[in-house]
């Protein structure tokens, strides 16, 4: 199984002025070419059923999300349910269009994420730096504490967070919530970033420091433009914890800041009945825009990742 | 609605009683003021009118926000004020307005569920609202309903009851065409309906344990009074009857698994049971969901059958109160709370828009209201007998109520027999209210 | 790509121009702001919280009285072992069950088959779909009364009349896992391409020349390289897992019977809707003791495996 072929195809950018000076060799396009001719057709054949299989995994629920959201109101619950709505309708997405709420938790989710994504960014790559290039006592066991710190109960912390929160008038304001979420993304990024700073040589930091630079320039002029493919895919993932969480932004967020997923229950599950297409429908058109945009970023969640965690 | 109701006396001298526990209990538990102590008491006098909050579960709701809005903005509108919008799931809505009670963060009007009136009152930040209740008609049965401690929490706004909904179409289809008195004529129709066939399920009672607390009405029915004084009776002969019933239609397949309010009423629309138990708010939702165009004439509510023919039958009050929490805006919260739960327009409009019964003397003989054959015949055949939950007298009941369900679920899903189930979901009841 | 040797270079005083700060205080400088918000947003209110543990204290009654290990006992006689091996379930099956549906896809779409990139990007949509969709249209698929699961399942013949998955103890746990599985697979996808692309291409050849199986190869290159990224998407699942809340809360709030309750959702209910602080505080505190005797077995165990 070779392992390397999409590599020519998507070279992940932030390789090149790693790879000038790290001493991997990247070998010449041709022989992986050669490499792949070999490709068995036992292999292929397993990649395809593979695909099949986990891919229909991943993508039926998907298809069932879709198909929901275009059935009529009065069909939805019909049994057994057809597989392709017999009635395809656009109803669901029309009544989209004019629920105003929905944009405002649409922002909410996208303001939060993306600050939560930012602020996480910077917080874990000075973490993931002084991880990386520092020796000091009680360092490993740090990194590890920071994973754990992520294995407590979250609902434990809520109770006294909304107070803490409240005492300093946090409460209903983005920042609870970014704060809230940058801590809890702090684990990976922190962990994938110094995995990536340690694929940095120590002897261009070196090289800075006796052509005077200060320790915070060489971070910002030039570890981090270095690390910009590992600092997006941290932020990539950052992103997602912001955008997924449910009870924290139910909690914290107060109504007028609350993020999607709250919002989406707030407004679809009702007290009497659940609109079904509509949450479908609504999932689907918040969920498309971030997924196009990680679908275009792709090649730095993985080409970013492919310096950095993977040294981990 | 108008007959004072039997049981709702004896509810009353059981809160009564509850208070010197809750008043123990309080010392106990060394906490600084006593539950509604530092409850104010609303003015009823003018002053100017402010701005305040209003906080709601159906304020997002895409089918039920309109109607509110609207309300708001015509209160809004004629003070020369701006209301505040606050809302939270229905599932998570009690938790979250404790916390912001609790933490100070809200203060104003809120929308709530009878049940929760313990709870909340429990914060000792609720307003004792009996002064502004005085010379509003407001039904008996309402008042009663958005009291706790003998205090007058709530303002009713709408009071109704939890109570078996019928489809008679259906049921004549089955040969069902009087609808049983007692539980055993009642299982033999649900055996009946199953013979219908193509996946019907003949009673799409709660076995989910969100709304598994059904099967407490089913208890009451059964003969178990829940509560006596302050002693949990789960664990009686009664209630473990009642279960050992509720396990026999599981088993034959009468009710269904993975069951709750939502999914019976889709279940319902879909012509695929003909029985379920729904308040009032759940017509809108059954109706406008079906394929069948003329599910609301047929739409029927039934008394819940009796052990003997000749008992009362039970039916658990439901409904919605405004309650007004102390604080910021709070004077003019109240007149807004007293304004929407008895101005006649306020009511028609809110009636038409969302058929929920009124809960004042004068708006329910509205013309509008009086000509709602379903729902005269819901408070006739449900509402005339409802009771509240005694355990709503604490406010542990949510944990409670938790505990019995699992317990239940434990004897429907075979892992646990109803007795010792029974028995331990009484004993952790009792636990909780001592 | 071997850095190996970047590790050993240290810095030490001697290379270092006059400065205010020395490595090491610099050092714990940049640490300052992670662990700043780590102390406030998780250490704090985790204290905070356990320290309830020894009273008896409601959300909704102000106020608390000292019980000493009350809460801890009833915890204990309660169903503690149940949510400790139900929490393990949980936290195994959706560890290891996404990460081998992403291993999978990964070292299948890291072949050159024909629409692997395109299929890449559809991959990441169950990870961006808002968290509690994951767990509505899991719950929309499972339904005993309506979902699509049993009509397809119906449709091939594989079961006998509709099944209530999440009503039923004996399938609700595999039907919470394969929603979640359902979630987290794609991140997992996505980590183990960007190890897969770091296995040097000459090394496979190379193998390949002197007669290496394509299997022989997975073993003895591919996954040697592949350690250090396996191990921490396995750390990072396990650990997350452990305290997940959000798709087992509104898949089956626990149910049915509390087959499906995990630590996470029993400190909530305990919490939130049954206010009981000081019981949801015990539930933490057993919990953390737990976790502090992992956590020391796994430091020590990692740093005896690698001295770096």
């Amino acid at each position: 199984m070779s392992a390397t072929t999409q590599l020519p195809a998507t070279p992940p950018s932030g390789r090149a002025p790693a790879a000038t000076t790290a001493p991997a060799p990247a070998p010449a396009p041709r022989r992986r070419r050669a490499a792949l001719r070999s490709e068995r057709p036992g292999v292929r054949l397993a990649a395809w059923v593979t695909v099949v299989v986990c891919g229909g995994f991943g993508l039926l629920p998907v298809y069932w999300l879709l198909a929901t959201a275009l059935t009529p109101r009065d069909q939805v619950f019909a049994y057994p349910p057809r597989l392709f709505p017999a009635a395809p309708t656009l109803d669901a997405f029309a009544a989209l269009a004019s629920n105003e709420q929905l944009f405002v938790y649409l922002r909410n989710s996208v303001v939060v994420s993306v600050i939560t994504a930012v602020l996480s960014v910077l917080v874990s790559a000075y973490m993931g730096y002084s991880f990386s290039k520092f020796r000091y006592r009680g360092r490993r066991s740090l990194m590890y504490l920071v994973l754990a710190s992520q294995m407590f109960p979250q609902a434990l912390l809520l109770v006294t967070l909304y107070s803490v929160f409240s005492a300093y008038g946090l409460l209903n304001t983005y920042t609870a919530l970014v704060l809230s979420f940058t801590t809890f993304t702090l684990p990976l990024c922190v962990w994938m970033l110094k995995g990536f700073f340690d694929t940095i040589p120590d002897e261009l930091v070196e090289a800075a420091r006796v052509d005077g630079a200060s320790r915070l320039r060489i971070i910002h002029s030039i570890v981090l433009p270095l690390a910009a493919p590992g600092l997006i895919a941290a932020g990539l993932f950052a992103f997602v914890r912001g955008w997924n969480d449910f009870i924290f932004a139910l909690t914290l967020a107060g109504p007028d800041k609350q993020t999607l997923p709250p919002g989406l229950v707030n407004t679809f599950i009702g007290e009497a009945s659940t609109a079904w297409p509509e949450l479908m429908a609504a999932s689907l058109v918040v969920s498309l825009p971030v997924a196009i945009a990680f679908i275009a970023l792709q090649k730095y969640l993985v080409g970013g990742l492919t310096a950095g965690a993977v040294k981990g | 609605m108008t007959t004072p109701i039997p049981h709702t006396a004896l509810t009353r001298r059981h809160l009564f009683q509850l208070l010197g526990l809750g008043a123990g209990t309080a010392a106990l538990a060394a906490c600084a003021p006593s539950a509604g102590g530092s409850a104010g008491t609303a003015a009823t006098g003018g002053g100017a009118k402010t701005d305040f909050a209003f906080s709601s579960w159906s304020l997002t709701e895409e089918t039920a926000a309109p109607a509110i809005q609207s309300l708001l903005g015509a209160y809004g509108d004629d003070n020369g004020v701006s209301i505040e919008e606050v809302s939270y799931p229905y599932n998570e809505y009690i938790s979250q307005l404790t916390l912001q009670v609790q933490g100070g963060q809200f203060t104003g009007a809120a929308h709530v569920d009878v049940a929760w009136l313990g709870s909340l009152a429990a914060l000792g930040k609720l307003q004792d609202l009996g002064p502004l209740a005085e010379g509003v008609d407001y039904t008996e049965a309402g008042l009663t309903a958005a009291q706790f401690d003998g205090v007058q929490y709530g303002l009713p706004w709408n009071i109704g009851a939890i109570g078996l909904v019928t489809n008679s179409a259906m049921l004549a289809k089955a040969g069902v065409d009087e609808f049983p008195v007692t539980i055993d004529d009642f299982t033999t129709a649900l055996t009946k309906i199953k013979k219908l066939g193509d996946g019907v399920i003949p009673y799409a009672a709660s076995t989910k344990a969100a709304q598994l607390k059904d099967i407490l009405i089913w208890m009451e029915t059964f003969g178990s009074p829940l509560l006596d004084g302050s002693t949990v009776t789960i664990g009686d002969d009664a209630s473990v009857e009642a279960v050992t019933w509720y396990k026999e239609l599981y088993d034959k397949g009468l009710i269904a698994p993975d069951v709750d309010r939502f999914d019976a009423r889709s279940l319902f629309a879909q012509g695929r049971t003909p029985i379920y138990d729904d308040a009032i708010v759940g017509r809108d939702a059954v109706v406008t969901e079906s394929p069948d165009k003329d599910l609301a004439g047929k739409l029927a509510a039934q008394s819940r059958p009796v052990l003997a023919a000749g008992d009362t039958p039970r039916a658990l009050v439901w409904g919605g109160a405004i309650a007004v929490v102390d604080g910021e805006g709070a004077e003019t919260a109240a007149d807004f709370a007293r304004w929407v739960t008895s101005d006649p327009d306020a009511a028609r409009e809110y009636f038409e828009e969302r058929g929920l019964p009124p809960a004042t003397e004068s708006a329910l003989a509205l013309p509008e209201v009086a000509a709602d054959e379903f729902g005269a015949q819901f408070s006739e055949r449900i509402t005339a007998t409802a009771t509240s939950n005694p355990f709503w007298a604490y406010p542990q009941y949510a944990q409670i109520e938790s505990a019995i369900a699992e317990q239940v679920q434990a004897v429907l899903v075979g892992s646990k027999d109803a007795k010792s189930a029974m028995a331990h979901a009484g004993e952790t009841a009792q636990g909780l209210i001592d | 790509m071997t850095v190996s040797e970047v590790h050993t270079t240290k810095h030490t005083e001697s290379q270092q121009a006059p400065r205010r700060l020395s490595d090491g205080q610099f050092a714990v400088l940049l640490l300052l702001p992670g662990v700043a918000l780590l102390a406030g947003v998780v250490l704090y209110p985790l204290v905070a919280a356990l320290v309830t543990a020894f009273f008896e204290q409601s959300l909704v009654i102000p106020g608390r009285t000292f019980v000493g290990l009350q809460n801890i006992v009833d915890v204990l006689q309660g169903d503690f072992l149940r949510l400790l091996g139900q929490t393990l379930v949980f936290t195994v099956g959706t560890t290891v069950l996404p990460f081998v549906v992403g291993f999978a896809l990964a070292l299948a779409l890291n072949t050159k088959i024909r629409g692997a990139k395109v299929l890449r990007g559809l991959m990441l949509i169950p990870w961006l779909v808002p968290g509690v969709v994951v767990s509505f249209l899991w719950m929309w698929i499972f339904n005993a009364n309506y979902g699509v699961m049993n009509a397809l399942l119906e449709t091939l013949g594989l079961v006998d009349g509709p099944q209530a998955w999440l009503a039923q103890p004996g399938t609700a746990m595999g039907a919470v896992i394969l929603a979640k599985t359902w979630q987290s697979f794609p991140w997992m996808m996505v980590m183990l391409l960007a190890g897969l692309q770091t296995v040097p291409g000459e090394l496979h050849e190379a193998a390949e020349m002197d007669g290496a199986g394509t299997v022989r190869r997975f073993l003895a290159i591919t996954l040697p390289h592949l350690k250090g990224i396996v191990g921490l998407v396995l750390l990072l699942e396990f650990i997350w897992n452990f305290q997940h809340f959000d798709i087992i809360y509104v898949l089956t709030g626990g149910g049915p019977a509390g087959a499906t309750q995990t630590f996470a959702t029993a400190v909530y209910e305990t919490a939130f809707h049954g206010f009981d602080l000081g019981r949801a505080g015990a539930l933490g505190l057993l919990w953390m003791v737990l976790l502090m005797g992992l956590v020391v077995v796994y430091v020590r165990f990692s740093e005896k495996g690698e001295e770096r």
